[in-house]
């Protein structure tokens, strides 16, 4: 494999007695999009931020092509980074703007207009809109300046810190779809924060899972989704059933339910959770079966726009269960069912 | 998130604006001291470095009938300047941030005029106006003057506590069945409490110290800084630096004991 | 017709008790009328009052005369040398307002962005000598300054010099005015610095600004409002300044502000000061109010 473009090697943070970041290690490819994904407080930002220059590390080493850049101000790092407030300056046009950087680095008037043009175009925004007063532009065209203006000086690594976090549901989406496109058409190396693994997984190539300044688990969507590395990270994968248990024989046995499970083969574990997928779960008409089974009862549904959502009380335990509208159960509330899953479909998830 | 980022080589530059601060503040209280160095010299003529210290013109001082005289002047104007001024600068704070109003705008500026306006001329001006009027002057016709300046500048102190006040907290009051009445006393006040305080501190320790506009308007009655400038002009002893050093240890002190409980104020609040 | 008729169906349906009660005064300006009331009388009445007296007869104590335009043709004649006094004032104010700006920039930078929790106990510690008289503090100056002061004490007992003190001179009114008014162009400045959202200033370097372009380009524009504000406040009081002059320059120059006074009191002229009082409040206002009608209050006020 090629050099990597960055390489954290115990990167460290410290705020007063508070670690923000803790023994960062993290080689980043060229071209890739790399997602940091952690719960405020996890120290993502502070991550990125001295990787951009705009903190100053305490401890460790920031290697960028193999150079260390760790006391290279922001300003002379061939990076940019996308504020979560987006930072555009209020008081100047679009055009500006979006010039900035390159009339800081002395180029002449001529070449910074064409080239603010051809970024207008590559981001969808009318030409016209050169002259316009940033403060007059909708949510969406800021989005778009700002990484206009992030593009303009053809840095070599993007940062992104949560830009899209103020943004309405409908609109983000189309906005994670287009970032992810002018990834793909520029090919530069971004890398993204946010708290939202939805978001990480639409775009990334890589998602980094962080939390308490460490990174507890590094991997590609596909791996983060099906192997959590333990409950904090499968919690954070969205709504999933979680089940105390501890190791049993061959079987885990869940003191919660009284009743001992399947669960997938795995050296070494013993105990914490079994994690189930509400999607995993199904409901088993009479005569069917699976290899673990348990009988409750139907609380309540919740319509999800394509998919349903049940609430399966199983004494104290409740259960979710998904399906998909096509596939929805039909029953009543408060009918009595059995639900059930295969070993296979199980994680098992340490404490 | 991320504490407080500081970019760019932070301790170097830090380091010389904390000096430079500290050269300023020094600056600011050198003259003080000064003073404060004269009051406790026993000779009557000031001389530095001082031979012989002596308390003497502060006991002289704190005896003098006339001083007491002086200061319950002061005092008073203060006092009631303060009472008049956070009445008006309150409500003036509520037309000034508060409501929506057609001529909020016009009246954001005229506010601000008396401010932007030279104080000694605004004195004359006064003293011709209450000359014209037939009005003898007295220490009322100072308070009035005193308003006239303070007022304005307790208002702004005022609004700026209530552009941060949420209008949505009145709103849920009125809501949960208060009376407009209710409202102002249940949330408003005791939410602007800082604000008010502030002002009303303000405008006690800025009627206290003032002398271009006590100086044409308070007729026979006089106020401590009239006194001082008459004595500076006409004859120094070093009782002149004594009461002043006298009356901003006062003012320190009031002030000290007001941003205690400013603190308190905002900490029962919980922010 | 039938639109007609539909719509006065609507008025007469809508209950009484939801039509907004149409009111004279708003909230907003029923809040505002005792501030209002106070400088009409107070402010605005004084100043008619000197403009009256200034049309009226020299050395009169009563506007009910015929007016006449004899006061301003005393000033503006070439024999009189008042205009000089103007001139003072105005370069003093002006110099006054350059130091202030370089003296208080850092500190303002330090109180909005660097101080953190100590700036609350710094700001206390800059805004207390506002609350002593300005004569006191002044003499203070005169103590320092004098011979035989604090100053030349100092250098006399340790370095044996002996040097001319700067007390009574034009310069020494500068440097009062610039320690008088010091707080008057801090404190908007503080305003206007902590109107820049700090990630806006880190965007601009991490774009590729140096710290010189990051001020010039992002940090001087967008607090512009307040640093504005700071040098109108200083240079409308330091024009209208007299105790500067009277204390520490030892009536070595006379400002406008002195004349005024003196048209009051010696020489027992109101309607010459008054005239005097117009002419200078002429050339603050039209300063003020200029400057005033592009400044947005709300924006300036309102951030925190």
């Amino acid at each position: 494999m090629a050099e990597p473009i960055l390489r954290l090697s115990g990167l460290t943070k410290h705020f007063g007695g508070f670690t923000a970041v803790k023994q960062i290690d993290l080689d980043i490819e060229e071209g890739e999009f790399f997602t940091i994904v952690g719960p405020s407080g996890s120290g993502k930002s502070t991550l990125v931020r001295m990787l951009a220059g705009l903190e100053e590390p305490s401890g460790g080493e920031i290697l960028l092509r193999g150079e260390r850049i760790n006391e290279t101000p922001a300003n002379r790092r061939p990076t940019c980074m996308v504020f979560q407030s987006l930072a555009l300056f209020p008081h100047r046009t679009v055009g500006q703007n979006i010039e900035f950087p390159l009339k800081m680095r002395g180029v002449a008037r001529k070449a910074r207009r064409a080239r603010a043009m051809g970024l207008l175009r590559l981001l969808q925004l009318p030409e016209s809109y050169y002259g316009k007063s940033v403060t007059q532009c909708s949510g969406g065209e800021r989005q778009r300046i700002a990484l206009a203006r992030a593009l303009a000086f053809d840095p070599e690594i993007l940062f992104f810190d949560e830009p899209l976090s103020a943004i309405d549901y409908k609109l983000r989406k189309t906005l994670e779809k287009e970032l992810k496109d002018i990834h793909k058409e520029t090919g530069k190396t971004f890398m993204y924060i946010t708290h939202s693994l939805e978001e990480a997984m639409v775009m990334s190539d890589r998602i980094g899972v962080m939390r308490d300044g460490k990174l507890v688990q590094i991997g590609t969507p596909e791996e983060i989704y099906t192997r959590p590395r333990d409950k904090f990270v499968s919690e954070f994968m969205g709504e999933v059933n979680l089940l105390k248990v501890k190791r049993n024989g061959a079987g885990l046995h869940c003191p919660s339910l009284d009743a001992t499970f399947t669960g997938p083969a795995s050296k070494g574990f013993d105990s914490g959770y079994l994690v189930i997928r509400p999607e995993y779960l199904r409901f088993l008409k009479p005569g069917e079966s699976a290899e673990n089974q348990v009988e409750g009862v139907l609380y309540n549904e919740y319509a999800l726009g394509s998919r349903i959502q049940y609430q399966v009380r199983v004494g104290e335990q409740v259960f979710l269960v998904e399906k998909l509208r096509e596939q929805r159960y039909h029953g009543r509330l408060d009918d009595r069912v059995t639900i059930g899953w295969e070993a296979r479909d199980s994680m098992l998830a340490p404490e | 998130m991320g504490g407080p980022g500081k970019s760019r080589g932070p301790g170097r530059m830090g380091g010389w604006i904390g000096a430079w601060t500290l050269l300023v503040i020094v600056f600011l209280y050198l003259p003080v001291a000064c003073g404060v160095l004269a009051s406790l010299s026993q000779s009557r003529y000031f001389g530095f470095p001082i031979t012989q210290w002596s308390t003497r013109w502060w006991q002289r001082t704190v005896d003098s009938i006339e001083i007491g005289i002086l200061i319950q002047t002061s005092v008073l104007i203060a006092l009631m300047v303060t009472a008049v001024s956070v009445v008006l600068a309150f409500m003036g704070a509520l037309a000034f941030a508060r409501y929506d109003w057609r001529g909020r705008k016009i009246f954001q500026r005229i506010v601000l005029l008396p401010i932007f306006f030279p104080q000694a001329v605004l004195g004359l001006a006064l003293l011709l106006w209450f000359n014209t009027l037939g009005l003898p002057l007295s220490w009322k016709t100072a308070v009035f003057a005193h308003l006239v300046w303070i007022v304005p500048i307790a208002t702004l102190i005022i609004s700026i506590q209530v552009y941060s006040f949420d209008a949505a907290l009145e709103e849920a009051a009125l809501d949960l069945g208060a009376t407009r009445w209710q409202v102002l006393r249940e949330v408003t006040l005791p939410v602007l409490g800082p604000g008010i305080f502030s002002g009303a501190l303000f405008a006690f320790l800025l009627s206290w110290g003032n002398f271009p506009l006590s100086l044409y308007t308070t007729g026979a009655d006089s106020t401590v800084p009239e006194y001082l400038y008459a004595k500076m002009v006409a004859g120094y002893t070093p009782g002149v630096p004594t009461l002043g050093a006298l009356t901003t240890g006062g003012a320190a002190v009031i002030l000290v004991v007001g941003y205690v409980s400013w603190i308190f104020m905002r900490r029962a609040q919980g922010r | 017709m039938s639109t007609l008729s539909e719509a006065v169906a609507e008025t007469s349906v809508r209950p009484a008790r939801r039509m907004p009660r149409r009111r004279l005064f708003s909230p907003g300006l029923l809040a505002a009328l005792p501030v209002l009331a106070l400088l009409a009388i107070g402010f605005l009445a004084p100043l008619i009052a000197v403009t009256a007296f200034s049309f009226a007869e020299p050395r009169s104590f009563t506007v009910f005369g015929a007016p006449t335009l004899e006061n301003y043709r005393t000033i503006f004649s070439p024999a009189n040398t008042v205009y000089l006094s103007f001139v003072w004032s105005l370069v003093f104010a002006a110099l006054a307002v350059v130091l202030l700006a370089l003296l208080c920039y850092p500190v303002a930078y330090g109180l909005a962005h660097i101080f953190g929790r100590w700036a609350n106990l710094i700001t206390l510690l800059l805004v207390f000598p506002l609350f002593i008289s300005e004569n006191i503090r002044l003499f203070g100056w005169v103590l320092f300054f004098i011979k035989n002061g604090v100053l030349d004490g100092t250098l006399k007992s340790l370095f044996g010099l002996e040097l001319q003190s700067i007390l009574f001179t034009p310069p020494v009114i500068v440097f009062g005015m610039v320690y008088v008014y010091l707080p008057f162009m801090l404190f908007p400045m503080v305003l206007g610095l902590s109107m820049v959202p700090r990630e806006v200033v880190e965007a601009a370097g991490d774009l590729g600004a140096s710290r010189l372009q990051t001020f010039r380009e992002v940090e001087l524009p967008l607090a512009m409002p307040g640093f504005i504000i700071g040098g109108l406040l200083t240079f409308v009081l330091a024009v209208g300044a007299v105790a500067e002059s009277k204390v520490l320059g030892g009536q070595s120059v006379i400002v406008i502000t002195h004349d005024i006074e003196i048209a009051f009191t010696y020489a027992q002229n109101w309607p010459l000061g008054a005239a005097l009082s117009v002419l200078l409040t002429a050339v603050v206002g039209t300063l003020v109010l200029l400057v005033l009608r592009y400044l947005d209050l709300d924006r300036i006020l309102g951030r925190r």
